[in-house]
């Protein structure tokens, strides 16, 4: 359990409309601070500068894809610690198992609910071990 | 040997010394009627002889002493001759003789006493009365008879015997009484004469006997040896017929083969083509003639993988079983690549070794780039449906929230019909996907262990709102037992809500939903009430098929796909389950799903 309050989110996503509705959700009823990147080519620079305690991908984008974008991001150590959380259109549970296995704290399959979606995010931050 | 049918002593013979198998095998009658048939062959010989010699002997023993008597006996001549030839032409004539044999040697039996009888008389008469000369003439004619009779009777030694001693019993008799002791030797020396030349004819018998028999065994075996010989022929022909049908059978199995509008080779067990039909020469663009006799691993598949199929090639001919469905990259004679399926059939032998295999492609390329495109299709309808959907129903959620301040009521409750209709339409999407994942085999499960109580208070939490909307309200009844089951939970979710939306929108206003748990036998029951309109029974049998609704008019009012049911049907049996429904006591419909209680 990590005592540590869920504060700073990074989230990656191509789609504008779906950006505007997560950082509304996060913001207004999750209270968290939000930064979104919507070119996952630079969201390692992003992470670097930001610092967030989460990052949210996207799996299907542009340029590159969640999957490769996240191990991208085990590759670089000042990248690697970063806990993160799928969210993605993907149905079946084969392909959200294979995010689990590639070291994904969480899935959030689309359409997610906005209301919901701060709820499901502290209840998988606060399963993450120290 | 003839025992059995002795018409008289004369036809008794002697048995040969040795009788071999064969010789048993001659029929006797046969035989005898051989013997007679020889004898009266022989007759005309001894009928002119006996004519001849006594007319010479009338003619040397003329006096006119005695000119009557030898008139005489040359008339018993003459008349012995007539007689003896009417019987021989009657004989002859004798249509039945063969069969009438015994009789008829009895008839020359007595035909060759009265003859010897004759010559005995002129024997006894004559002798005495006539000079030295002419009784030496006598003597030397009447034993040059006798001894002449051993070849005319040879056929049998008792009508010569009775024929000999007609001849000498008179003139020994004449000899002894002569008085003269000379005479008397002779006398003594003819009974001699006699014994001698009757024991001649007696080994002529049985010569003779032995050899017709020998005739007879082997007129037996030629006619057991073409009977062999005709059943051997009919046997030749019957096969010839067999091997002709089989040949005919082969030829329609090859005619079909050769027209089939599948490809089908004939490979011999170390893979070499022996038959290939057009249709497998349209698909591989080898002409018969290129490919008959060459190893079918060398042509029919790329380089890469020769070694592979090889191994298996021999992995089969030692199975010696049917193998259907496998697949395999191949390559045509312009080097282009398909995919065929192809199914092998070993024809084996008696003693369980593969005499050749019949082998069946089927391109499946085209259809293989057709699931592809689907699955792609899928995909696609997966997340191009479902993004714009995420922003419209969150959009419409976080407005319903209130979160960004209150609007007013009339526009909340649109914004809420929006959501609402936006969640229908991702449910339809959501059972599509699904229906499409069943079909094509990919839908999977997770299993856990989950607690039903949990799960059936879920999914009234999760759909009271929906029933809420519709005017009537889910609750429990009975204890809900916290039985333990091993199943997908968002899968039995989905089933429940399924089951729990149904009875909320056919519910009349007022009357709730019930929700029932029941365990009993190692399973759990789920049951869920309501008091709707209930099934029609025309609808009964199809209600877990796809797109099935009781009518379409059902369909424009409560919404929904069709699909509900059978998708739920579909994942209950995953879990080792079962699904139906009852008519409720008092009106109503009870939809029920029960699965195996999980054990520790």
């Amino acid at each position: 359990m990590t005592t540590r309050p869920l504060q700073k989110i990074l989230y990656v996503e191509d789609d504008e409309d779906i950006q505007r509705i997560v950082r509304l959700s996060l913001e207004r009823i999750g209270k968290f601070t939000v930064e979104v990147e919507s070119d996952p080519l630079a969201a390692i620079e992003h992470m670097r500068a930001y610092q967030p305690d989460l990052v949210m991908l996207d799996w299907m984008m542009p340029g590159m894809d969640g999957p490769t974008l996240f191990r991208k991001m085990k590759e670089s150590p000042d990248t690697n610690a970063y806990p993160v959380v799928f969210i993605t259109a993907k149905a079946s549970s084969r392909e959200l198992d294979e995010l689990t296995a590639l070291g994904a704290v969480g899935t959030i399959s689309k359409p997610f609910s906005p209301k919901d979606l701060p709820g499901q995010l502290r209840a998988v931050w606060e399963k993450i071990p120290d | 040997m003839n025992a059995d049918t002795p018409a008289s002593a004369l036809d008794t013979t002697p048995s040969p010394p040795a009788a071999t198998p064969d010789v048993d095998r001659a029929d006797p009658k046969a035989v005898l009627a051989d013997r007679v048939e020889q004898l009266y062959g022989q007759m005309w010989l001894g009928v002119v002889a006996t004519f001849a010699i006594g007319t010479i002997a009338t003619y040397e023993l003329w006096d006119r002493r005695m000119q009557d008597l030898v008139s005489f006996w040359w008339g018993l001549v003459a008349l012995l001759t007539i007689t003896s030839a009417a019987l021989i032409l009657a004989y002859q004539r004798s249509p039945t003789r063969a069969a009438d044999a015994a009789q008829w040697l009895r008839w020359l039996a007595i035909a060759a006493l009265a003859n010897g009888a004759n010559w005995g008389f002129a024997g006894s008469v004559f002798f005495p009365s006539h000079t030295d000369e002419q009784q030496i003439f006598l003597a030397f004619l009447l034993s040059g008879m006798a001894a002449g009779g051993i070849s005319i009777y040879a056929g049998s030694w008792r009508i010569f015997a009775m024929y000999a001693a007609g001849i000498l019993a008179p003139f020994t008799y004449v000899l002894a009484t002569f008085g003269n002791r000379l005479f008397i030797e002779v006398a003594l020396m003819v009974p001699v004469f006699y014994a001698v030349t009757v024991a001649i004819a007696y080994r002529l018998e049985m010569v003779f006997h032995a050899g017709y028999q020998l005739r007879h065994a082997y007129g037996r075996l030629t006619a057991d040896y073409s009977l062999l010989n005709a059943r051997l022929e009919r046997q030749l022909v019957e096969l010839d017929d067999a091997r002709r049908q089989v040949e005919a059978s082969g030829r329609k199995l090859a005619l079909f083969a050769e027209s089939a509008p599948i490809p089908i080779f004939e490979f011999d067990p170390m893979g070499r083509v022996v038959t290939v039909n057009r249709e497998a020469e349209n698909l591989f663009g080898h002409v018969s003639k290129e490919v008959v006799g060459r190893d079918g691993t060398a042509f029919l598949f790329p380089s890469e993988l020769t070694a592979s199929v090889t191994d298996r090639w021999r992995s089969f001919i030692r199975d010696a079983k049917p193998v259907m469905g496998l697949r395999f990259h191949n390559v045509r004679r312009d080097g282009s690549e398909i995919v065929c399926e192809w199914s092998l059939t070993p024809l084996v032998g008696n003693d369980g070794k593969v005499i050749s295999v019949i082998i069946q492609g089927n391109d499946i390329t085209q259809q293989l780039e057709v699931e592809r495109m689907k699955k792609e299709f899928m995909s696609t309808l997966s997340h191009e449906l479902r993004t714009p959907l995420t922003s419209i129903i969150g959009s419409l959620q976080l407005v319903n929230s209130g979160v960004l301040g209150d609007v007013t009521s009339d526009v909340t409750d649109l914004t809420t019909i929006a959501e609402r209709n936006g969640e229908r339409l991702l449910d339809m999407i959501n059972d599509i996907l699904d229906i499409e994942k069943i079909e094509s085999g990919k839908f999977t499960m997770v299993p856990e262990v989950v607690s039903i109580d949990a799960l059936v208070r879920e999914g009234i939490a999760l759909n009271q709102a929906f029933a809420e909307r519709h005017n009537t309200h889910l609750e429990t009844t009975g204890e809900i037992l916290p039985v333990k089951v091993h199943v997908d939970r968002k899968r039995l979710l989905q089933v429940l809500t399924n089951l729990l939306s149904n009875a909320a929108k056919f519910s009349p206003e007022g009357k709730p939903v019930e929700v029932a748990v029941k365990a009993a036998d190692g399973r759990v029951r789920v049951e869920v009430h309501d008091r709707g309109p209930g099934i029609p029974e025309s609808f009964r049998s199809r209600i877990f098929s796809r797109f099935s609704q009781a009518d379409s008019t059902t369909a424009r009012q409560k919404g929904g796909t069709g699909l509900g049911l059978a998708i739920c049907k579909h994942m209950i049996e995953m879990m080792q389950g079962e699904i139906g429904f009852d008519e409720r006591p008092g009106g109503g419909t009870t939809f029920w799903f029960q699965l195996p209680r999980h054990t520790d």
